[in-house]
């Protein structure tokens, strides 16, 4: 076995056994009582020198050939990791076993070694980019090569309980041959551990250099010690959350943030005839029912034109049957009680301002909370409160909808279009004016491919620093 | 006598009869008190649910929201008034100031003299600066039923709205009565409380309250000041006043109910702490799942039927989650407003 992090940790507590996963990882810890301080330090140590000898001699395509045969290992219908996420995930993140299967599959699918070096040719322009030298064709013009390298420590800082962006985040440091340490929000740590384990199933030397902690947001000595071994820090979380990890982070080493962002679905009316309606509104339930809507990229409103052969109100009524049968296939998973007074407390809202106003109207899962859709005639954007508790609001134009939703102007990252081809175009072009950084056509709004561009910004791109060479005449 | 109360409402609350047709109950499919229909204090807010003629409503108390947020409407008329004071004389009598058989601590010191008086001070601003605080309007009630020799309210309306209180005030009050050995009931609400200690962390009181003092708490904090979990508020009252934890009362009570629970700690169970209503007023808790009550001990929503709240609709769904054991229940939080949450992504 490979040393990893200088730890004896096995002898450090007893792990978590009911998995048979073995202690490797510091978040496979079972207490988060033991982590102190130089034990990070240490673990980031041991992580770069790891990556010296491990990462560093790899080739660009030897590393995604792994990645891709890791993602393929996800895949089969044996793979031990995906029956350990299937089996252990719905206690651990809440959402049920269909939910995981579908969103694990969906995610892995897209992880191809063509689809991996789209990503690099994107970002650095060249396949070889990280491995030395080399020029495209404009460089070529120019006379110039250029060749970008990773931090030597990378520092991913995940929020939330949706496994796929931490899986996405340990793609693109290792991509960039940075060593890596993943810190988890505290307990959410079961899919990334998973993960980092079938990557030591198949490659050890990558997860050597490849760390996971999980403890409570704001632990300040455990943070100082890990952003005191970084080289750069991508967090994600709340604003306040990323305010507070700014802070923390000294000044030599790069910091880069996602805040949080909403999303929205837009339905052009000549899309709610008889023959599209049925698939669109599928669509939209779809991106609703997609990780129970608990990502930055799943709608909480989704705009429906008037003047459709399916008014808005009707789309809404629909979307609810829909979302029931949806339930059948991949049920939403189970609230904890907090979660599910909040959800109580809206329906509640709604349905007295459904009484007192024609304006308003709702449609509830009965018995249960597993989908809410509430119709406003109000064009505004309205947050929701997720697990899929969806809005539809009516509006006669897009300009309308942006001159309305001017209030999240930047917070907004993705809007799901049902629109013919012609009229695709055209909202793109405004929407893309207005700042929206990401369109798609609605049913993949949880499934952005692999170069999608996370806040509009460069994916690996932002990651890397570049050697540029230029030739004598 | 709720399911009789039931029909009357049903029939005289337009506005109440139609959210109940609307779930598809009408007046007689209703055979069982749990399975009165409820409405939720939100709708106070959007409906007038009362059956008090628009001519013969002489007050009307309004749920304290954040700014901006339309607040809940409840209607009296001289008649309603004269109830809701009879409703909360009775709980506050037994619940605060430990008349009627029940005791607060051990050492029976009862507030009272023996005309039944006490020193009442209330933080709160007097009920002529804030005639819509169902609160104040209880505190003021029994100020002059139950007030004794120096009873007054030391706290102010600032220009822009808000509490204020006045620290010279309480220091007067607590002076003199600390002279003359009376015990003295401090009621409040959290925030005042709050703010109070934080006067007192900069300038502690010399000496402790006479022994037999008490203080009421009540309500959320709203963002007016630091939020204290209960623990920590109880600890910094102690610390502060020298008033312990079994003689500091929660209240729970807000502008949709008629009737109002008190706390007390449960015995031989460390911290944990129970709310009463008075016997006419029961408490369910809702799962929020499937809106049925749940079993006892479970966590629910907290639904309140309250036979005090006569002119408008009894049973009154909070969304404040709880756990109810037989005639007490524990109050787990209570929910910071009842309009959709979110907007601070609108305000960043």
């Amino acid at each position: 076995m490979l040393a990893h992090g200088g730890l004896n940790i096995q002898a450090a507590v007893d792990g978590d056994h009911s998995m048979n996963l073995p202690n490797y990882f510091i978040a496979d810890l079972s207490s988060e009582a033991v982590l102190r301080p130089e034990m990070i330090s240490e673990a980031g140590q041991a992580l770069k020198r790891n990556r010296e000898r491990y990462l560093l001699p790899r080739s660009t395509e030897a590393i995604l050939q792994c990645i891709a045969e890791v993602a393929r290992s996800w895949l089969t219908p044996h793979s031990p990791w995906r029956a350990k996420a299937l089996d252990h995930g719905p206690a651990a993140t809440g959402f049920s076993r269909e939910m995981l299967a579908a969103g694990l599959d969906a995610f892995f699918r897209q992880v191809t070694l063509r689809n991996l070096t789209a990503l690099v040719v994107q970002d650095l322009g060249h396949p070889q980019r990280l491995d030395r030298l080399v020029a495209n064709d404009a460089e070529t013009v120019q006379n110039t090569l250029g060749f970008a390298r990773g931090p030597d420590l990378l520092v991913n800082v995940a929020a939330g309980v949706l496994p796929t962006p931490v899986f996405t985040s340990i793609i693109h440091g290792l991509i960039v041959r940075s060593a890596q340490f993943v810190k988890c929000a505290s307990g959410a740590s079961l899919l990334p551990r998973l993960f980092a384990h079938s990557i030591r199933d198949i490659e050890p030397k990558l997860a050597a250099c490849l760390e996971l902690g999980a403890w409570k947001g704001g632990t300040r000595d455990l943070d100082s010690a890990l952003f005191g071994e970084a080289d750069c820090v991508v967090a994600s979380g709340s604003d306040e959350a990323i305010a507070s990890l700014r802070e923390a982070v000294p000044p030599r080493v790069r910091f880069l943030s996602h805040g949080h962002r909403v999303s929205a679905g837009y339905v052009a009316r000549e899309v709610l005839g008889e023959h599209d309606a049925a698939r669109v509104i599928a669509a939209a339930a779809e991106d609703v029912a997609a990780w129970d809507q608990l990502g930055c990229l799943s709608p909480q409103t989704i705009f429906v034109e008037t003047g459709g052969t399916l008014p808005p109100d009707e789309f809404a009524k629909q979307l609810g049957e829909e979302l029931a049968r949806v339930e059948g296939r991949l049920p939403r998973g189970k609230l904890d009680d907090e979660a599910a007074a909040a959800v109580f407390r809206r329906r509640e809202f709604y349905r007295i301002r459904a009484a007192a106003s024609d304006s308003t109207r709702c449609w509830y899962s009965p018995e249960s909370t597993a989908w809410s859709v509430v119709y406003e005639a109000d064009p505004r954007f309205q947050v929701s409160c997720q697990h899929r508790f969806v809005h539809v609001k009516a509006v006669d134009t897009l300009d309308e909808c942006l001159r309305q939703s001017e209030p999240f102007r930047g917070k907004w990252s993705t809007v799901g279009i049902a629109a013919s081809g012609w009229r695709a175009e055209e909202l793109s072009q405004s929407l893309a004016a207005w700042g929206i950084t990401r369109i798609c056509p609605l049913g993949r709004m949880q499934h952005p491919p692999l170069t999608w561009r996370h806040d509009g910004r460069p994916v690996i791109g932002d990651l890397v620093t570049w050697t540029n060479f230029e030739r004598l005449e | 006598m709720a399911l009789e109360l039931f029909r009357i409402q049903f029939d005289s609350c337009p506005a109440y009869r139609r959210l109940c047709e609307m779930s598809g109950v009408s007046a007689e499919s209703v055979r069982t008190w749990e399975a009165i229909p409820s409405v939720p204090t939100v709708a106070f807010q959007e409906l007038e649910l009362s059956s008090i003629p628009a001519g013969d409503r002489i007050a009307v108390f309004h749920s304290s929201g954040t700014s901006g947020q339309r607040p809940s409407r409840h209607f009296h008329s001289r008649e309603s008034l004269a109830l809701y004071g009879a409703s909360l004389r009775g709980g506050f009598e037994r619940g605060v100031l430990g008349l009627g058989g029940a005791t607060v601590g051990e050492d029976g010191l009862q507030p009272c003299d023996g005309e039944g008086r006490a020193l009442l001070l209330s933080l709160t601003p007097p009920t002529g600066s804030v005639p819509r605080s169902s609160l104040v309007h209880m505190i003021e009630s029994m100020m002059g039923r139950r007030g004794g020799v120096g009873s007054c309210f030391a706290g102010r309306l600032r220009e822009d709205g808000s509490w204020e209180v006045g620290f010279e005030e309480v220091r007067r009050v607590f002076a003199d009565a600390t002279d003359c050995g009376r015990p003295v009931v401090v009621l409040g609400t959290a925030f005042n409380l709050v703010h109070l200690l934080e006067h007192f962390e900069d300038a502690p009181l010399s000496r402790p309250l006479p022994a037999g003092s008490r203080v009421m708490e009540t309500g959320g904090y709203k963002g007016r000041s630091r939020e204290l979990t209960r623990d920590e508020l109880h600890a910094g009252i102690s610390l502060r006043l020298g008033v312990p934890s079994w003689r500091i009362i929660g209240e729970y009570g807000m502008s949709e109910l008629s009737s109002q629970a008190y706390d007390a700690p449960v015995a031989g169970r460390g911290r944990e702490r129970r709310f009463g209503f008075p016997p006419w007023a029961r408490v369910l808790a809702i799962s929020p799942e499937t809106g049925r009550p749940v079993r006892d001990g479970e966590t629910g929503l907290l639904r309140v039927l309250d036979l005090a709240n006569v002119w408008s609709v009894l049973a009154i769904q909070t969304g404040d989650l709880g756990r109810v054991n037989g005639d007490t229940f524990e109050l787990l939080g209570r929910a910071s407003s009842v309009e959709p949450r979110g907007c601070s992504l609108m305000a960043a």
